[in-house]
């Protein structure tokens, strides 16, 4: 079920039990000066999923993560991550938390060997990093600078780099940020494959289709709030609005009939050009209707609202919710 | 094999791949020695130069050039670029403190200092040759206290500054003038008042005037000690001031 957390009511308890529960939030405030950036936040990530934090730039999204890996210290609120406070625990939680930080590098001239046994060195040696560059194919640029790394090329040395303490926890921060697409998707893959090595990933994102196509359960920031949390198909059935059929049909006057059908919520026509709205179940009707009346056209196509909708949505009732208040001030 | 030594001989690879800051530390001090040795080689001995000659005056006060190039010119900017580009966040999350990687660099900066030092006298030993050294603890007591002074003042001009290119830029300014005042340059028996004045309150100054007194009569001054420890008292509470600014290195 879709979990909406629009206002500032309290969050469920926040328990010590790391079993399934891997990071939780409560009631997270922080503000830089007079500017809060970020509202009553809580939410819940579980074991083995990958969770994603959606929301345009200066949302909030990278103060919050870095507070929950004790990077930055909260106003307020209350937050376990692994049964840990990270603010208080941060060392003894470093060994278990792999990161890639939004604003972060490493020197120009440093080669991805000496950069792959330099962390794995500093994490103990608890994994061999010639295998680790083996398995992110970084073995022939073992000799090549950071500098002289391509984009994608960084962000696969980045995500070798979480890994070499065998985090139970990846951060990934904006990871694909100014990658061609076919590095996104590259990228992507190599996400599934941490996930898929049994650690939890949370996923800081303003790109939609990545957060869609990667994530089990996504939480829209907006403003500094928690908009909304749940899987990506919870959202879109919650906040997607309607599911566009449309298609060309001639000689039949169909809207009436159209209108009538289970989960049709309106009907539109052009001419020929039909294009009905409604529920998710809408489109078969529709397709049965037609079927029905020995038509099978060749335009029939189904739009469903994608996340992007949804967030736009969620960020645009948001802001004219602010603005209402504002003028009722 | 510990963070902190793991890290120091990456520094160490990564310095070595620096070839403006090498230039600084190993080949402008040798270089502007061998000339200033050589064209005051018929001075010294009178009310300018004390009781040394120019060769000597200039070989002893070299030894602390290195010491003034890599504190002012290579690790600013090297800390500062981390800074900026963010690596030591990178290091944080992976639970290297800040104060490790500044420390691993400060280690560094020493060992090029000293590596410096010990170039400065390979090039004169067959050109000029090297004057004898009269108290070579004294020399050690002012290279400890002055490398603690400058390489501090240099870990805070790094912390403070937040682009590599500001670190670079203030970096030049700062370490010109107390070259060419404070013993890289004319002998302060030639400057002005004014200038001299401005010379006593470089450390540089007492640095290359510790050393020569040292080195070449034997005879530490217990002033040159004092300036520098004061300029190290006043570099460390430079480096608490930014870390309480900032609430951290980041």
């Amino acid at each position: 079920m879709t979990e909406t957390l629009t206002s500032a009511g309290p969050a469920p308890a926040v328990t010590d039990d790391p079993a399934d529960t891997v990071i939780a939030v409560r009631n997270l405030t922080k503000s830089y000066g007079d500017r809060q950036v970020v509202r009553d936040v809580s939410f819940e990530v579980r074991r083995q999923e990958i969770f994603g934090i959606l929301g345009h730039n200066g949302a909030g999204k990278t103060t919050t993560v870095e507070i929950v890996q004790g990077l930055r210290r909260a106003d307020g609120g209350e937050i376990r991550v692994l049964g840990l406070d990270p603010a208080r625990d941060r060392d003894e939680l470093t060994s278990s938390i792999g990161s890639q930080l939004q604003s972060s590098a490493l020197p120009e001239r440093l080669r991805v060997a000496e950069a792959l046994r330099l962390f794995a060195r500093i994490a103990g040696d608890v994994v061999d990093w010639r295998e680790l560059a083996a398995e992110w194919e970084l073995d022939r640029l073992e000799r090549t600078a950071f500098g002289s790394l391509s984009g994608g090329e960084k962000q696969r040395l980045f995500l070798a780099l979480a890994l070499v303490q065998k985090p139970r926890l990846v951060f990934l921060d904006e990871l694909t940020q100014g990658l061609d697409p076919t590095a996104r998707r590259e990228t992507w893959r190599l996400i599934e494959r941490i996930r898929d090595h049994g650690a939890t990933v949370v996923l800081v994102s303003h790109y939609m289709d990545e957060v869609e196509r990667l994530c089990d359960r996504v939480g829209v920031l907006h403003e500094g709030r928690i908009a909304a949390i749940g899987t990506p198909s919870e959202l879109v059935t919650e906040h997607g609005g309607a599911v566009q059929t449309r298609f060309t049909a001639h000689d039949a006057d169909l809207g009436p009939t159209l209108a009538a059908l289970a989960g049709v919520t309106d009907v539109h026509v052009d001419g020929t050009a039909y294009q009905v709205a409604g529920t998710t179940e809408a489109p078969f009707e529709v397709a049965r209707t037609l079927d029905d009346h020995g038509l099978r056209p060749r335009d029939f196509s189904v739009l469903r609202p994608s996340l992007e909708d949804v967030f736009m949505t969620i960020t645009g009732e948001t802001i004219a919710a602010t603005s209402r208040e504002g003028a009722g001030r | 094999m510990s963070t902190l030594t793991a890290l120091s001989v990456t520094e160490g690879k990564l310095y070595a791949r620096e070839w403006g800051m090498l230039v600084f530390a190993f080949a402008f001090p040798p270089l502007m020695m061998v000339i200033l040795a050589g064209v005051f080689a018929g001075e010294g001995f009178d009310e300018v130069w004390g009781a040394t000659g120019g060769t000597d005056y200039y070989i002893a006060s070299y030894l602390g050039i290195p010491l003034a190039s890599v504190a002012l010119t290579g690790l600013p900017v090297m800390l500062a670029s981390y800074r900026e580009l963010g690596i030591l966040r990178r290091f944080e999350v992976s639970g290297v403190k800040a104060t490790t990687v500044v420390t691993a660099q400060a280690l560094v900066g020493l060992a090029t200092v000293a590596l410096g030092a010990v170039l400065v006298l390979a090039v004169a030993a067959p050109v000029y040759g090297v004057p004898a050294i009269e108290d070579p603890l004294g020399v050690l007591v002012v290279l400890a206290l002055g490398s603690g002074a400058m390489l501090t003042l240099g870990v805070a001009l790094g912390l403070a500054l937040r682009t590599s290119r500001a670190a670079n830029a203030i970096g030049m300014l700062l370490f010109l003038p107390m070259f060419i005042l404070g013993g890289g340059g004319p002998p302060a028996g030639v400057m002005t008042s004014a200038m001299s004045n401005v010379a006593d309150l470089m450390p540089l100054t007492h640095i290359t005037e510790g050393l020569r007194q040292a080195w070449l009569f034997g005879d530490l001054q217990a002033t040159e000690l004092l300036w520098l420890a004061g300029w190290w008292a006043v570099a460390l509470a430079l480096v608490a001031l930014v870390a309480r600014t900032r609430r951290s290195f980041q």
